[in-house]
């Protein structure tokens, strides 16, 4: 993290007394602005000073604000639940897209790790809400303070489209367990989505240059939600893909190796594996489908399809 | 001796008032046929067509119009061969004198009309606005004189009870204004803003000068239609108009490996439009969507007003009189504070009311002058071209 200099700091105080307060978090000033300009319009006066407080120490504007923009929607956040990040919102919205098209009714979707629920309230506004789909969508977290804060996001999802909102629910339950579908009370799945933990303790706490994460990130986001490797992707098919005998799935992730490993678990079982590009052009999906089923639509999203 | 000194005085009469132009009287017989096929249309149609039925109550109004005038002009036939017919009693002469001097202004009204009605329809006429404001020289009285014309603007749509809303507005590192974006979201308010489109220019002395010089600056604005909401709803709809690979977007988002790793605020979306070189940034709203959606509402809007300069540009090269020119690098417009004027350069008139003008309440009037000198253009246009 780059010390700010003074000569910024001079520059931000003129435009207002808050701004140098932005600047730790900021890569530019224009940012800062921005940043300043929606706290403004989000907050009542009184609130400023002590979001700005808050933001000079690395805080998340999100949790800040208490939402991000997900979509069309506005998703609450707090703390001890993972913010929604724009990579998720894009391959959701591309997934969303696809299945429209589709125009399949009656899907049934599972989430795991839906955090703050983020992935089915967006699912089911664009399948069901706009398209008028049918869809079924249930999301799942560990974490207690996630399935209070995913049904606390449904509640204000049910406020504004009563008509779909009976279509998601979201329940808690370890995806680790064995006796999972069981647990949750389900048996048949088309599409297994989730955005699981992905990052490897290595590079945990390693900063950003070295591919690790930013300070804002490790100091006031969850671990549970962050740190984790093979494993989940792992339990993810094992648990879930499987047993419900899914005929697709999308799993965000960060790294080649996680999607190589995935790969090599389902080509055996004669399965189409395929990745997604960010427009970033970082990797960030690792998608399947099984071949005659309506779900090989899946095979669209994909920039790169193993052989 | 006296039939004569009448027929004089009534053809005089006559002379003042405006001709029609064959071309468009033509066009209003072509209107009459078109209507009675869409009547035919509407009462054979099982289905209640929106287009259909609104088109005929449009062409309903101009039929109107050119029956009306056909009405006066017959009654004036009516009364001139009155007052030809030989031996006429002079108690009756004088009335159908009288009657026709009652006539002519209602005539001339309808011509007026008529012809205002029948000149072919400008495009996207019908379409709600975008306005772009951007200082031009002059530094930061320049952008000091944006803010200003961006007030006008907003005040005379508050003046004609038009919704408006500001889609961005963005500062230099200097902290005074370097672009802003407004829109006007009512319906036809393109075709009377359409005008303002170009550079303006301010004389006066800059609040920030200390010798009491006069300075001269401008800013430019840029005048275009609103082809789409630039909303979430609108924007699967924007992006099809393009085909694939003809829009590059790029969003700014930090290097390093994205998603879980780290947390950013940055939503900017820049689109760049390859065959034209056009480039729209957003940046404004938290929500990446959004920002995108505009960013495409501005980008169709400036392709649209593209589009319409190049077919402008295409008639106008058929005739080879070049009048005016509405290049846009010519300053259209004075704003003369020490001298309380404004002046239109486009149609020669000066408004002696600058503060009427910025706060909106007389800019309207600077509208109808160029509306009607545009109109004398356009027909002698329509005229020269034929």
């Amino acid at each position: 993290m780059p010390r700010v200099s003074t000569k910024l700091i001079r520059e931000a105080k003129k435009v207002s007394p808050l701004l140098p307060y932005f600047l730790r978090a900021n890569a530019s000033l224009d940012q800062a602005k921005r940043e300043l300009q929606w706290v403004q319009s989000e907050l009542p006066e009184n609130q400023w000073i002590e979001a700005a407080k808050r933001r000079h120490n690395h805080e998340p504007l999100q949790y800040i604000l208490k939402s991000q923009p997900f979509g069309s929607l506005d998703i609450i956040c707090e703390q001890g639940v993972l913010i929604p990040r724009w990579e998720t919102e894009e391959w959701c919205l591309k997934l969303s897209s696809v299945l429209s098209v589709l125009g399949m009714k009656n899907l049934n979707i599972l989430d795991s790790c839906s955090g703050t629920g983020c992935i089915p309230l967006l699912l089911n506004y664009e399948l069901n809400q706009l398209a008028n789909l049918n869809s079924r969508i249930k999301g799942f977290d560990l974490s207690p303070t996630a399935h209070k804060l995913s049904n606390k996001n449904l509640h204000s999802y049910t406020k504004m489209y009563p008509s779909s909102a009976s279509n998601v629910s979201f329940a808690k339950a370890d995806l680790f367990s064995s006796s999972l579908l069981s647990n949750l009370d389900v048996r048949n799945v088309d599409l297994v989505t989730s955005n699981p933990p992905y990052i490897p303790p290595k590079d945990y706490n390693n900063s950003v240059v070295l591919n690790g994460i930013s300070r804002s990130v490790r100091n006031f986001e969850p671990s549970l939600a962050l740190i984790g490797e093979n494993e989940f992707y792992e339990a993810l098919i094992t648990n879930l893909v499987l047993p419900s005998k899914a005929k697709g799935f999308i799993f965000e992730l960060g790294y080649q190796e996680q999607a190589d490993n995935v790969h090599k678990l389902m080509k055996t079982r004669n399965w189409n594996v395929g990745l997604l590009k960010d427009s970033a052009s970082n990797i960030r999906c690792v998608i399947g489908w099984k071949d005659d089923s309506p779900m090989s639509a899946l095979g669209q999203l994909c920039t790169f399809t193993y052989e | 001796m006296m039939c004569v000194s009448i027929w004089e005085e009534i053809f005089e009469k006559l002379q003042n008032i405006p001709r029609i132009h064959p071309l468009l009287l033509e066009r209003a017989e072509s209107i009459q046929s078109e209507h009675d096929t869409i009547s035919h249309q509407l009462s054979t149609g099982n289905e209640f067509n929106q287009e259909l039925s609104t088109k005929f109550s449009n062409l309903g109004i101009i039929i109107d119009i050119f029956n009306q005038y056909k009405l006066n002009l017959s009654s004036l036939g009516d009364l001139l061969e009155i007052i030809d017919e030989p031996n006429q009693d002079d108690e009756i002469l004088t009335e159908a004198l009288e009657e026709i001097d009652d006539l002519l202004p209602s005539l001339t009204k309808t011509i007026r009309t008529l012809q205002n009605r029948l000149l072919p329809p400008l495009k996207f006429n019908d379409k709600p606005t975008i306005i772009e404001l951007r200082p031009g020289i002059g530094g930061n009285e320049a952008s000091l004189f944006t803010e200003d014309l961006m007030q006008m603007y907003i005040n005379f749509a508050n003046q004609q009870k038009w919704k408006w809303e500001m889609v961005s507005k963005s500062e230099g590192s200097n902290g005074f204004v370097n672009e802003v974006i407004l829109n006007i979201n009512e319906p036809g308010s393109y075709n009377s803003l359409r005008f303002e489109s170009g550079v303006h220019r301010v004389q006066r002395i800059p609040s920030t000068e200390s010798k009491g010089r006069i300075h001269t600056s401008t800013s430019a604005v840029v005048i275009l239609p609103k082809m789409s909401e630039g909303n979430e709803n609108s924007l699967k709809d924007d992006e099809r108009q393009f085909k694939s690979g003809e829009v590059r977007i790029d969003t700014m988002r930090a290097g390093g490996k994205g998603g879980q790793h780290v947390n950013t605020t940055d939503s900017a979306v820049r689109l760049v439009h390859i065959p034209t070189g056009i480039i729209v940034m957003q940046q404004d709203e938290r929500s990446q969507p959004k920002n995108k959606a505009k960013a495409f509402s501005i980008l169709r809007s400036r392709l649209a007003q593209l589009e319409k300069e190049k077919e402008y540009n295409d008639q106008r090269k058929l005739r080879t009189d070049q009048v005016t020119t509405t290049d846009r690098s010519d300053k259209i417009r004075t704003y003369n504070y020490p001298q309380n004027r404004v002046t239109d350069h486009r149609c020669g008139f000066s408004l002696h009311d600058l503060q009427g003008c910025m706060n909106g309440t007389k800019l309207g009037e600077l509208i109808d002058r160029l509306e009607e000198h545009e109109f004398e253009s356009r027909l002698q246009d329509l005229i020269n071209s034929k």
